[in-house]
């Protein structure tokens, strides 16, 4: 009885030290963005300059799997424009054409929040996780990750994760570009439920690039809706 | 289609007649307002749009009698409909008065237009924008767009205006189809088909115009790495005509845009096309709201270009400041741009959007 009692409260404890499975973590992060497999959410931005509000920006977010997003923009000033992401590749479509501009990775990080964080929302599959420690943040225990980019199309080069202990909501995020430095950092500020999905609701991005600026992003009017395939093909020459 | 705009008298003011919102707005936003209140998003959705443009242009060293001063007022609405993802409308005006000496009224129709969705087939019918090229300056494959001009390739002002079409694409999978017929001068027939190939976005395009032979096009973008893009274009008609190009995006967000231009005609012109831009000058203190870009367009086999600035400076969420200039050079009435008579032209704007 001993002999074998003993290999598994050593697997057991090595397990723990080991600390939670961080695949299942991202995968319960995602699932706060992404309640549906097939899904439209409107989103609002607000940029503040020094505390100050300075801009509103809108957007539709159609979101079919983890690989297709079809982004339209309703602030006036950008009204008619449209961004295709269909896995690592990406277009920007100007008001009144067909035909889309090919983005590069690079194009998607422009402004506080960007193109890659409305429309890129599957960490799971843009980026792999390692569980780095438990620690304290604001007096709430969280579980550390860190994610590296898998692929092309991935917003960011690495991104420090912190994680609720209790029930793996997000607290806060530090987000890094491929020369190391860290471009914004942002905050998991508010949920809501809809239709018995807790979604996230409300976060907040801080610009490291230019102190003293940040963005608050919300998501707003989550609507399960099937999506059709060639809404997401670039050679469509159909837009709203 | 350009018709001028009803009820305007020469020196009277165009956009007064245009001003006043039509009753397919007030219809459209009868439609919208029970979908502010809804929690989720409803299937019919309506987008409309409204932008009231001013431009004064000042032109110096004028090299033959014309007014050195000149105003363009535009007045453009748009307006679009959907319902789930099945039936749509859509339709773009542009009322123009322009004051030079004389004051002069047109109301534009860019785009007008409906469709519907029937299994992997779009329909649509009516006046129509489609841009086939993948060019930024140029396009030769673009048998269907509304004319490139290099000195202008985003249409600042947009004044592009579509064909009278009726078009039908085909979605299946990774592959587009679309078959086009597309009034105009002379009556054109057109086929394209796109497909994405181990990265490259590409494109093979036919069309039939009535009276002249076929063309036969094909096209591509590819990106490499992080920032940088490349695409190219191949045509051929009479004779042909090869695009090639590419984007480059530093880090620090400025965006380099290369195009050389081979056209069917090459004796009148091989062209390079070089553009260096930022939008958002975030990392200056109080340059946030400001997008500059600089662009040149050479023709090589007569050695003349022109110089093209664009400055915009957002003010607040709904207007917006712009200053185009440009400046010419090359062989006095010899070349391309030696022909256009100015030495600069100063254009300044003022935009609001809602």
């Amino acid at each position: 009885m001993i002999r074998i009692a003993f290999p598994i409260l050593l697997l057991a404890a090595a397990a723990s030290a080991a600390g939670p499975d961080p695949d299942a973590l991202i995968k319960q992060f995602d699932s706060l963005r992404n309640g549906w497999d097939s899904y439209v959410v409107r989103v609002s931005i607000r940029n503040y300059e020094e505390g100050k509000e300075d801009e509103e920006h809108a957007f539709e977010v159609y979101q079919k799997g983890t690989e297709k997003s079809y982004v339209e923009f309703l602030s006036p000033r950008e009204k008619g424009q449209h961004l295709l992401m269909l896995g690592d590749d990406m277009w920007i479509y100007l008001p009144d054409t067909s035909r889309p501009i090919r983005i590069t990775p690079l194009e998607r990080l422009s402004g506080n929040a960007s193109n890659g964080d409305v429309a890129r929302t599957h960490y799971a599959t843009d980026y792999t996780s390692v569980f780095v420690r438990t620690e304290m943040v604001e007096g709430v225990n969280c579980h550390l990750l860190e994610l590296t980019a898998r692929r092309k199309g991935s917003t960011y080069r690495r991104i420090l994760l912190w994680l609720r202990a209790s029930d793996a909501r997000p607290v806060k995020a530090d987000f890094f570009v491929a020369s190391g430095k860290q471009l914004k950092s942002a905050t998991y500020d508010r949920y809501q439920e809809v239709d018995g999905q807790l979604l996230l609701r409300r976060m907040t991005i801080y610009d490291h690039v230019r102190k003293g600026s940040h963005s608050v992003i919300e998501y707003l009017q989550f609507t399960e809706r099937s999506l059709p395939d060639r809404m997401f093909h670039q050679g469509r020459s159909e837009r709203f | 289609m350009t018709t001028p705009a009803k009820g305007t008298k020469r020196g009277s003011s165009p956009a007064r007649a245009e001003a006043r919102p039509p009753r397919l707005v007030w219809l459209a936003l009868l439609l919208v307002a029970p979908a502010v209140a809804q929690d989720t998003l409803p299937d019919d959705q309506t987008r409309l749009s409204l932008s009231l443009y001013d431009e004064g242009s000042f032109a110096a060293g004028l090299l033959v009698p014309s007014p050195w001063a000149t105003n363009l007022l535009l007045v453009q609405p748009s307006f679009s409909w959907r319902h789930a993802q099945r039936w749509r409308l859509a339709a773009s005006l542009a009322a123009v008065g322009s004051t030079d000496g004389d004051t002069h009224g047109q109301l534009r129709v860019r785009e007008a237009w409906g469709g519907f969705t029937a299994g992997d087939f779009d329909f649509s019918l009516g006046k129509k924008i489609l841009r086939w090229g993948t060019g930024y300056a140029f396009t030769p494959t673009g048998v269907l767009d509304p004319p490139r001009n290099p000195i202008d390739p985003t249409d600042r002002l947009s004044l592009n205006e579509g064909r009278e079409m009726a078009a039908v694409d085909w979605v299946s999978g990774r592959h587009a189809l679309t078959a086009v017929w597309a009034s105009g001068i002379t009556d054109t027939t057109a086929l394209r088909y796109n497909t994405m190939i181990a990265g490259f976005d590409s494109a093979l395009i036919f069309a039939h115009d009535r009276g002249r032979p076929d063309f036969y096009g094909a096209n591509f973008t590819r990106v490499v790495g992080e920032a940088l893009e490349v695409h190219g274009e191949f045509a051929h008609r009479d004779s042909n005509a090869v695009l090639l190009g590419g984007k480059y995006m530093l880090h620090s967000g400025v965006n380099t845009i290369f195009e050389w231009y081979s056209p069917e005609t090459p004796r009148l012109g091989r062209y390079v096309f070089l553009s260096v831009g930022k939008a958002r000058l975030r990392e200056l203190p109080g340059w946030k709201q400001w997008d500059i870009s600089l662009g040149l367009v050479t023709n090589t086999t007569d050695r003349s270009r022109i110089l093209v600035l664009d400055v915009t400076r957002r003010v607040a969420d709904h207007f917006s400041l712009t200053t185009h200039a440009q400046t010419p050079g090359g062989k006095r009435w010899r070349s391309e741009y030696g022909m256009i008579p100015y030495s600069a032209l100063v254009s300044i704007g003022f935009r609001y959007q809602i």
